[in-house]
């Protein structure tokens, strides 16, 4: 029963997250879990790119 | 008298002197001195030491042979004593690395991935699964066995201590990296995938179907991507042989219905359009005014004018309209298709990429615009789709700008990119692309690998400068930063430096070429065997492949250029103007050292901005073990990816662009851009096209928009999500009642759809 109940919850979010796609050596992983440590480590110091000209 | 000896696994055995005296003797042999009496005389000796050392415990194999040794030099046989040693040390080293390999063995088995960084060498392998782990075992073996006997020492030295990395090591000794797959020429007449034989096929969904089939194959038989180098044009026939068939079945329905009495049948219908075709005349897209002509005059007697024109009409709006479902549904499979088959050994979704942009025929278009429609779809539950890496290649006067024929799906192409990351661009009119391109031959247009190799020049074949059948044979990167931090500050000894690792790697790469070389066209079925590479159709099944190899390339790359000029001079080239020139002499120097070695021997060898994944941390990590934590240079858990301005470094777009631009001239073998946004100026369509038009205006090779893409799987939500999503208004983790969701369901329809329960 609790496995069930853990199942409806989860369908209505609870303890389901946002998923994150992100560009790693030019292809999309779906979520950061499976990048190895150097590749997440790369992906935190990212800052974002000005418009300015 | 000893009696007992300890072994290296503790067990007691007794002492056996023939052994030891068989040992020597062999020795000796090799060393071409001594002879069986006088190794029974070592034998003799050595035991009377082991006794004179005493001890209560009986004797360990390590001593026993430093015995051996001593009492060897002790009686004049110093050769023989050399090649104990010398054996000895090789027996050592090979019971190490087995005892390495099983300790990888254990992690690679207990170890959650999580846990273990080797189980995340690849991103793209789930290394919890049963095939992922079988492919990591294979894959470590396979590695051993490499370094021990497929290595010179010193290149084992080399990748090993980390001056070099050879990539894709474990394939070594069996193949070559990629292919661009030239769907026209593979189609045509049809294939074979090993069992059966696939005839050509005759409407836009097989030709998508065969599409992913080929990818497949092709990938079975190589270690990197695969990529399809005229997405555009080789789908394109489909979506004609798509047309035309709706056309006869519409065209005929439509005469049914208009003019019944005259009882046209459905084989008359056929019979009459091939008379039209064998005059050369189809129905097709694209407003032909000899066939409607040709038809309606046809038609009339049968049917009478009025009848005829109706149904001309009719089928042609219906058969638009069918034929554009029908490539919208292929294209939708096919994404699907590419983003869930897992039969790169079993454990792999094959990593795919095409290439598309300049086909102006209206089937071309109704295919791009089609796969651009389907991505932005996204696969089951709205995620974006991870593969295809798609690739639109820009080009002046067919694209680029308004008025341009493909205007409208460059146009597309952007918002999309914004949306789903997806496509790239690639190009054309950047010189030293440009300079391969002749209009109306699609083979001269550039092409990349998603990953960004890039293989066009030939030098080998200079009348085949073409992208379709070739790919790069292998590539090895080197660590630059670890040059420069050896080299203490000289600009001097550096170059000395790079230019003994340079000749190292041309070694290591020609030693590759020679094992892969030596490979027949039975070994890979579908690349050879189908004639997908370069000229392999012209050879036998049993014929040696080196030949036809030598159109593609040998790489040399390379990584971490920024952290390499801290090393020597203190800043990197995002920081000034000095720094952007020094930076580029050092790739300068790398790419002609290449140009020369390739005019010499007539072979590719070409300069690659190396795609690094493992490599980012694998070098850092052990410099930082070697040097010290070095501000600018280790400080990080990783090196900046080859000529990249650094992701952290507070920079414009624009500047970025313009710096990384030259770089892209430089490295023959492949490079890519990145510029990063945040949400909001992804959702700005003039702001998106605005840096696809920098890239193109500073020629830039092959770039990359990035910016955040986020999906809440409860509403389905798409964009960007900081804390809270904006639709739901949700945090992570958090649940909402199920009639808001239900809400949310009725005004966002077909982009949310529960996890399966319903």
């Amino acid at each position: 029963m609790a496995q069930i109940e853990t199942n409806i919850e989860a369908k209505n979010g609870k303890g389901v997250g946002f998923e994150r796609i992100r560009r790693i050596t030019g292809y999309l992983v779906g979520t950061l879990d499976r990048f190895n440590d150097a590749k997440r480590a790369e992906e935190r110091d990212r800052v974002k790119h000005g418009m300015e000209h | 008298m000893i009696k007992s000896i300890i072994k290296r696994d503790g067990r007691m055995v007794l002492y056996d002197e023939s052994k030891i005296a068989s040992a020597i003797l062999r020795a000796m042999e090799a060393a071409q001195e001594g002879n069986a009496s006088e190794a029974a005389h070592v034998a003799n000796a050595v035991e009377a030491a082991l006794e004179r050392q005493g001890g209560e415990a009986p004797p360990k194999i390590e001593q026993i042979q430093d015995e051996v040794e001593t009492q060897l030099m002790r009686m004049g046989f110093d050769a023989a004593a050399k090649k104990f040693i010398l054996y000895r040390a090789s027996r050592t080293r090979v019971r190490e690395m087995n005892t390495h390999l099983m300790k990888v063995f254990n992690e690679l088995t207990h170890a959650d991935a999580t846990d273990s960084d080797i189980k995340r060498s690849n991103a793209n392998i789930d290394g919890d699964t049963p095939m992922g782990t079988m492919l990591q075992y294979g894959s470590e073996a396979a590695k051993d066995y490499y370094d021990k006997y497929l290595l010179s020492p010193e290149q084992s030295r080399a990748h090993r201590e980390g001056w070099i990395h050879i990539h894709d090591f474990d394939f070594y000794a069996l193949t070559t990296t990629c292919c661009q797959i030239d769907l026209l020429k593979l189609f045509k007449n049809g294939f074979s995938t090993g069992h059966g034989f696939l005839r050509e096929p005759n409407d836009i969904q097989s030709y998508s179907a065969l599409a992913c089939i080929a990818i497949q194959s092709n990938q079975n038989d190589q270690h990197g991507g695969q990529s399809i180098v005229n997405f555009d044009y080789g789908l394109a026939p489909g979506v004609a042989k798509t047309y035309r068939k709706r056309y006869r079945v519409n065209l005929h329905k439509a005469l049914e219905l208009l003019a019944p009495e005259a009882g046209v049948t459905r084989d008359e219908v056929q019979a009459l359009l091939e008379t039209l075709a064998e005059k050369g005349l189809c129905p097709q897209l694209a407003t032909d005014l000899d066939y409607l002509r040709a038809e309606t005059q046809a038609l009339t007697p049968r049917v009478g004018a009025d009848a005829a024109k109706k149904a001309q009409a009719f089928a042609l709006k219906e058969s638009e309209a069918e034929t554009e479902k029908a490539t919208y549904q292929a294209m939708e499979a096919l994404i699907h298709n590419l983003n869930t088959m897992h039969s790169r050994a079993g454990a792999q979704t094959p990593f795919s990429s095409i290439n598309y942009g300049t086909d102006t025929s209206p089937e071309g278009r109704m295919v791009m615009r089609n796969v651009l429609l389907a991505t932005d779809a996204g696969l089951g539950h709205g995620e974006t789709p991870i593969f295809p890496i798609q690739i639109f290649r820009v080009k002046e006067g067919i694209n680029y700008n308004p008025g341009d024929p493909n205007y409208d799906l460059f146009r597309l192409s952007c918002k999309v990119s914004a949306k789903r990351l997806f496509p790239n661009f690639s190009f054309i009119d950047s010189p030293f692309n440009l300079q391969y391109y002749k209009p109306g031959h699609p083979e001269t247009e550039v092409s990349y690998m998603g990953c960004r190799t890039r293989v066009m020049g030939n030098i080998y074949d200079p009348t085949q400068e073409i992208a379709n059948g070739r790919g790069n044979l292998s590539f090895t990167s080197i660590n630059l930063p670890r040059l420069a931090i050896d080299s203490k500050g000289s600009e001097t000894v550096f170059y000395e430096k790079l230019k003994s690792m340079m000749d190292l790697v041309i070694q290591q790469l020609d030693d590759r070429y020679a094992i892969q070389s030596k490979k027949r066209v039975m070994n890979f079925p579908f690349l050879m065997g189908q004639g997908v590479w370069l000229d392999s159709e012209k050879l036998g099944p049993h014929d040696e492949v080196g030949e036809v190899l030598k159109h593609g390339t040998l790489s040399v790359g390379f990584i971490g250029l920024a952290e390499t000029l801290v090393a020597l001079y203190g800043h990197h080239h995002g920081e000034s103007e000095e720094m952007q020139q020094k930076g580029l002499a050092i790739v300068r120097y790398m790419r002609e050292y290449l140009d020369a070695r390739s005019r010499r021997t007539h072979m590719n060898y070409t300069l690659l901005a190396t795609p690094a994944e493992g490599l980012s941390g694998r070098f850092v990590g052990m410099d930082r073990a070697r040097y010290g934590v070095l501000p600018g240079i280790t400080d990080r858990e990783y090196y900046t990816n080859s000529f990249h301005i650094p992701v952290y470094y507070s920079i414009s777009a624009y500047d970025k662009i313009r710096k990384e631009a030259p770089y892209h001239a430089l490295t023959n073998a492949g490079h890519i851009s990145y510029v990063e946004l945040d949400g909001d100026t992804a959702n700005n369509l003039e702001a998106f096209e605005g840096i696809v038009r920098c890239m193109h205006d500073c020629g830039i090779g092959y770039g990359s928009i990035n910016h955040p893409v986020d999906r809440d799987p409860i509403c389905g939500y798409v964009g960007v999500i900081g804390e809270v999503c904006p639709r739901c208004g949700r945090r992570e983790g958090e649940a909402i009642p199920p009639e808001r969701i239900q809400e949310l369901r009725k005004l966002y329809p077909g982009a949310f759809h529960p996890c399966g329960c319903e």
